[in-house]
């Protein structure tokens, strides 16, 4: 039946179609796979198997793994889907010739698993990022801190289904230079807002280590004149009566300090 | 059974607030349906509960435990001056709730108890972790022997510059906060020195060996305590610090801030 879809797909276009059919039919699998695995959460979710299996050895062990039973059980109905479509892929991209298919698939299997292992790996890695993330965060009562998860959870499965797309031997140049530029703007949006902290880390490291003043002394920076309550990594907290000013280290490092001694 | 059911009824009657001593999801379900106003006070909010006030120590003695509770809710204005609160604790170690007991809201003096927690100078994590190594080092002292020691808590510029050193610093350099797990047994070798212990703001242990020199005149605490419970109430009265005191002779953890002794606890409860 498969070598007819095949032939069908030939005869209404040409051989190179064949492969974008492929292609095509392989997306679609992702595309589903990932529907169902949403679909077997939702069901678990609504139906209280959730609740129900809650503490059992299998979920506490699928816990510890850092899934849930539902989410093991998608990804496996998920897997599943994705492996037929593969199946399906091959057949319409190979046409015929059964023998030279499995031979391919047995060449092609162990990267197959790399790609199956990739992608599973990068969900549980993914969505425990997020989960590490929220933990994390819960004490920001921000409900924009919340993205930062998703965005670690999805750039994640990003990567993972680029690793497993080019083990598949699907050209991911387009994605790859996605990613790079994502990437690219990260790196740089964090390096502008983090400008600030990483020079006052950096003049923080000093200042704690060679402790040019300490906790209890008087001093003054810039006209700012008081005892010195604490210093951190990032700030120095100077105290007069009524006053305190919060410094960031960078600034006592560039304008100098002027211990009092009286 | 029905004259024991009519003081319990009337103990329940008229109230405004419910404070829930516990930590059990099955007890806080029960009052899924209770119409009174219910918060809970527990060390951690293991019950999600909506309104919640968090106790920094498993107070073991029952006065201090509903004192904090009734202080943190007012100060959280989940209750108000005059409401009348019943308050549902665990008196003896069970875990289950065996204590029923109906207070009025400002029926207690205001002593300050939330507050040398919540509202001190210091981070409430740092008083908290103070009063733990307080309470270790009371209980086990050193060498089997009971030791004394005196922590000052926050504003450690103004206390530095209050005191002055009796021997050189062994915490000089070094960035040790109270809270890291090596700090107990630093502390513990470090307590047979004299002097007193200065920690800052944010938990970072100042200075060892400090001899406080604030003005003593005029402070008030309980007759009987020694010159290091006095040292404790006069550097608090002159800086923003909270002092925590263990005492050597009768091995009780005491607190004091702006020169009172706010509580008094017995390392040996906890």
């Amino acid at each position: 039946m498969q070598s007819d879809l095949a032939d069908l797909v030939e005869r209404l276009f040409s051989e190179e179609a064949a492969f974008t059919v492929a292609v095509l039919v392989l997306f679609t699998g992702a595309v589903l796979a990932y529907v169902i695995w949403r679909w077997i959460h939702s069901v678990f979710e609504r139906t209280g198997i959730n609740d129900a299996i809650e503490g059992t050895a299998f979920e506490r062990s699928a816990n510890r793994f850092g899934t849930s039973t539902s989410g093991i059980v998608a990804t496996l109905l998920g897997l599943f889907v994705y492996a037929l479509a593969i199946v399906a892929a091959f057949n319409v991209a190979r046409i015929l010739d059964p023998e030279l298919f499995w031979a391919q698939l047995t060449r092609n299997l162990p990267r197959i698993l790399i790609a199956v292992l990739a992608v599973i790996v990068g969900l549980i890695a993914g969505d425990k990022a997020k989960i590490v993330i929220q933990e994390r965060l819960r004490s920001v009562k921000l409900p924009e801190a919340s993205i930062l998860g998703d965005l670690a959870k999805y750039s994640i499965f990003y990567i993972a289904a680029l690793i497993a797309l080019a083990q598949l031997g699907i050209a991911t140049t387009a994605l790859l230079v996605l990613l790079a530029a994502y990437a690219f703007g990260i790196v740089f949006l964090v390096a502008i807002a983090a400008k600030d902290f990483l020079a006052a880390g950096a003049a923080g490291i000093y200042l704690l280590l060679v402790e040019p003043y300490t906790i209890g002394d008087e001093v003054r920076i810039d006209e700012k004149r008081g005892i010195v309550q604490e210093i951190d990594m990032f700030v120095t907290r100077i105290e007069t009566d009524g006053e305190e000013y919060i410094i960031p280290n960078q600034q006592v490092f560039r304008s100098g300090i002027i211990r009092i001694r009286s | 059974m029905t004259g024991l059911g009519a003081v319990l009824d009337d103990i329940v009657e008229d109230i405004d607030s419910i404070l829930l001593f516990t930590q059990d999801d099955g007890t806080f379900e029960r009052f899924d349906d209770e119409e009174t106003e219910i918060t809970v006070v527990a060390t951690e909010n293991a019950v999600d509960a909506e309104q919640f006030v968090s106790l920094p120590l498993q107070f073991n003695d029952l006065d201090g435990r509903i004192r904090y509770g009734i202080e943190g809710a007012m100060d959280a204005e989940l209750i108000s001056e005059g409401d009348e609160v019943v308050c549902l604790t665990t008196f003896i170690d069970s875990g289950a709730i065996d204590t029923i007991i109906r207070v009025r809201a400002d029926q207690f003096s205001h002593t300050g108890l939330y507050d040398l927690f919540v509202n001190s100078r210091a981070d409430s994590e740092v008083v908290r972790d103070v009063f733990e190594v307080a309470i270790e080092l009371g209980k086990k002292g050193q060498k089997g022997k009971p030791v004394g020691a005196l922590f000052v808590v926050g504003d450690a510029g103004k206390v530095m510059n209050k005191s002055r050193p009796l021997s050189y610093n062994p915490f000089e350099k070094s960035h040790v906060h109270v809270g890291d797990p090596i700090v107990n047994v630093m502390l513990k070798e470090f307590s047979r020195l004299d002097g007193a212990f200065v920690i800052s703001d944010g938990g970072k242990i100042v200075s060892a060996y400090r001899y406080l020199e604030p003005a003593a005149e005029g402070v008030d605490i309980p007759k009987g305590l020694g010159a290091r419970h006095m040292a404790a109430g006069a550097i608090t009265r002159d800086t923003n610090a909270t002092a925590i005191v263990l005492s050597e002779s009768d091995g009780m953890v005491r607190a004091f801030k702006a020169g009172e002794l706010i509580l008094e606890l017995d390392p040996e409860e906890y």
